[in-house]
């Protein structure tokens, strides 16, 4: 459906997108992930036809979007990062105008505002000024006032940015709504917890660069890295560590104060061998901690620094 | 384009700070400067200056005199005239004088003067003044003026005095007074001159061969100019009608409260590009030429909104009389048309800034300058002379002379040209509003903050 090939945008000497290829497919939730300055929002302007790249071709259904620009612009969705909406003006008004900017009119106009609001769940508030709705409420506006002309593909850039955590779910779960109704999403974030929610396909992004790109399965598989288990039991010596490592499955045991720390795989088969491991050593757990590979961990393997740097 | 149109306007009314300086404000000022400087403005004082004009002498005094003199003597009319008659005659006529019957018991007197004010000038200064507008009008006396108006006012005889009246085209209704003014005088003079006539022909038919009654006749003849009806007034009565404090300040508080609107259509471009909203509609499709559009539109609407409040106000709270409503209209067109494209150049400049210090620097010190200039504080008559030089650089200026005019009772063809130069001013600041838009742009992405940057 959207396929990026060797993109690059300069700005002087500053490289903010540097060869950056990937595809979308129909369906598709697809996470753009990267610390602030990454390049992802660049890359987000390029593909929503605001900014031309310096270099390199964005094609949707196979044709370049910059030779079809109107046509793109018809069929995609931007949600900008910023609150794009007009704060002395009510929720219906906003929705009302920029369903008119992409053509609406008359009945089909108020039908589909009416559907948005129900999607953004916003229909008892649309008759107040946007400059008294929470950071929340205008971030579902931001996001409805994309929908209105009913898009194949939504492109989110950080949609939760600055809101609270019952307002952040509430987005998450109207996109992957969305999703199941067969729109497409490119959703860019730095939270790393969003994109594993929401995202079947993730592209991790630094300096311009894609550093690694696949299903989130495909990206922790990279890195080879074994879930951690942290047993903490009442008391702990060098026997213990040397038991544990018995078990099949796991490969390293050290004591660290009143933890036995492991590694291994498929940590719920292991946690039953280690509980009774324990009790044959006449001890009792205090606590059990497990730590799977995620992709904070697939990006501080990769850049050596972590996600919010 | 409609779409943001009504967006845009819906924006601004929603803007209570905004409604309240672009419309409340200008309501108040108005009604309060009416009331506050009503005697500065009494009936007519708007022209307390008069109209000026500059007299040009094509004749000799000295020269037109001895020849009278001569001719008196050796000329067709001293035919059965005896000597002494002559004489008598010659030493009588000494004592009329044109140039002081016109330029002190004429122009000089109380009646003609409260309206003309007069420089003598010779003929190539005063057609410059005529050119500068300084005066309204250039009135010639010409050759032989003293030695032909001795003839028509001692001798039987009557020689023709053709007395030019040139007038500016801008000056139209001073030149109606200018020339009522010189045709009361020929007329008076010509009463006079029959007047004499009778008496000097009848002392001659009667072969009195002497005219011992001579120094009552001249003195009849003073009489009758001393008491000249001039009825000037009837003049200007039905042509201008005066201006009140309330006609002037509406009009001046008008022209320079419809700025403020320029002011904020200057604001609204670089509001959408702070607002992000600017890249949305870019991303949905549209133009920035549409969208400057919109912001032209919206400035030529709210504009013509003002203006309708504040005349339909001013016209029913302070009984002010706008003239022609076709004029007006006219004239209020071609002022908001000014005012919008003023608009478009502010937002298209400020947007291309980055910030809001042009339409601040607008806002603050700009419109006071130009509402200065263009005589909205005070009228431009009463200003030094430097200021009133610089007065074409105020738009609000041309809105307030051609209401002014339009109020006292000119024509269309009397304010088409400032109607044209505001038409003007819009169409120049429309195409550098385009000029500097249609440069390129980009934006530039940096830890999740968009900033525009020019390329």
């Amino acid at each position: 459906m959207l396929k990026v090939e060797n993109l690059y945008k300069n700005f002087g000497k500053v490289n903010a997108v540097d060869g950056v290829s990937f595809e979308v497919k129909k369906g598709d939730v697809f996470g753009l992930l990267g610390p602030n300055g990454a390049g992802k929002s660049t890359t987000i302007s390029m593909i929503s036809t605001l900014l031309a790249p310096s270099s390199g071709e964005i094609l949707y259904d196979g044709k370049s979007i910059f030779d079809n620009q109107k046509s793109v612009r018809q069929r995609l969705g931007v949600v900008p990062q910023e609150i794009a909406l007009y704060p002395t003006l009510s929720g219906y008004e906003n929705l009302r105008f920029w369903g008119s900017i992409y053509g609406l009119k008359g009945d089909e106009l108020k039908k589909r505002i009416d559907e948005v609001s129900d999607i953004i769940e916003l229909n008892g508030r649309l008759k107040d000024r946007v400059d008294k709705y929470s950071g929340g409420m205008k971030r579902r506006l931001n996001i409805g006032a994309a929908l209105l002309h009913m898009p194949e593909m939504l492109i989110m850039d950080e949609p939760t940015v600055g809101i609270d955590p019952q307002s952040r779910n509430h987005i998450l779960d109207t996109v992957l709504k969305l999703n199941n109704q067969g729109i497409t999403i490119i959703y860019t974030s730095h939270y790393m917890e969003e994109v594993e929610y929401l995202c079947n396909k993730v592209c991790i992004m630094d300096e311009g660069k894609i550093i690694a790109s696949g299903s989130q399965d495909e990206l922790v598989e990279m890195i080879r890295e074994k879930t951690q288990i942290n047993v903490r039991l009442n008391r702990v010596d060098a026997m213990i560590s040397e038991r544990l490592k018995e078990i099949k499955g796991v490969s390293d045991a050290r004591i660290s104060d009143d933890t036995v720390v492991l590694h291994g795989e498929n940590a719920d088969t292991l946690l039953a061998d280690i509980a009774l491991k324990v009790s044959e050593n006449g001890m009792f757990i205090k606590s059990i901690d497990v730590k799977k590979p995620n992709l904070e961990a697939v990006f501080l393997h990769l850049t050596g620094k972590a996600l919010r740097d | 384009m409609l779409s943001i149109i009504i967006k845009d306007l819906r924006t601004i009314l929603s803007d209570k700070h905004a409604v309240a300086i672009i419309i409340i404000m200008p309501l108040i000022l108005m009604t309060i400067l009416s009331f506050a400087l009503k005697s500065s403005f009494s009936d007519g004082d708007y022209f307390d200056e008069g109209v000026k004009i500059a007299v040009v002498k094509l004749y000799d005094g000295e020269e037109d005199s001895r020849m009278f003199d001569e001719t008196l003597r050796n000329g067709i009319f001293s035919k059965n005239m005896g000597e002494e008659t002559i004489t008598e005659l010659g030493d009588s006529s000494r004592d009329v004088d044109p140039e002081k019957i016109f330029f002190e018991e004429f122009l000089g007197s109380d009646e003609v003067s409260k309206i003309i004010s007069y420089q003598v000038e010779d003929e190539k200064t005063a057609m410059e003044l005529l050119d500068k507008k300084e005066v309204s009008a250039v009135v010639t006396l010409p050759e032989k003026f003293v030695y032909d108006m001795k003839v028509n006012l001692v001798t039987p005889f009557r020689n023709n005095v053709d007395i030019k009246v040139e007038v500016h085209p801008d000056k139209s209704i001073e030149g109606v007074v200018v020339k009522s003014v010189m045709e009361s005088y020929s007329s008076a003079i010509a009463s006079v001159i029959i007047g004499k006539n009778v008496i000097i022909e009848e002392a001659m038919a009667n072969g009195v061969g002497e005219l011992k009654n001579l120094d009552i006749v001249m003195e009849e003849l003073t009489n009758v100019l001393e008491h000249m009806d001039i009825e000037i007034k009837d003049v200007v009565v039905e042509e201008r009608k005066s201006i009140t404090s309330a006609d002037y300040y509406a009009a001046a508080m008008m022209s320079m409260f419809i700025l403020f609107s320029a002011g904020h259509g200057g604001r609204m471009l670089l509001e959408e590009k702070e607002n992000k909203t600017y890249g949305r509609m870019i991303m949905a499709g549209t133009s920035k030429f549409s969208i400057l559009s919109g912001k032209f539109v919206v400035v030529l609407l709210l504009c013509s909104i003002q203006i309708t409040i504040m005349i339909i106000y001013s016209h029913f709270a302070l009984k002010v009389q706008w003239g022609s409503i076709v004029n007006t209209a006219i004239i209020s067109a071609a002022a908001a048309f000014a005012v919008a494209g003023l608009g478009a150049f502010i937002a298209s400049a400020t947007f291309r800034a980055g910030n809001f210090k042009l339409a601040n620097t607008f806002e603050s010190a700009i419109i006071q300058g130009m509402a200065l200039l263009g005589g909205s504080f005070f009228p431009v008559d009463v200003m030094p002379k430097a200021i009133q030089n610089l007065s074409f650089l105020s738009l609000n200026g041309l809105a307030l002379k051609s209401y002014i005019k339009v109020m006292t009772g000119y024509g269309l063809n009397d304010v088409i040209k400032n109607v044209a130069a505001l038409g003007l001013i819009g169409i120049v600041f429309l195409i550098l509003s385009v000029a500097i838009l249609s440069g390129k742009e980009e934006h530039y992405v940096k830890h999740n903050k968009v900033k525009t940057v020019k390329a």
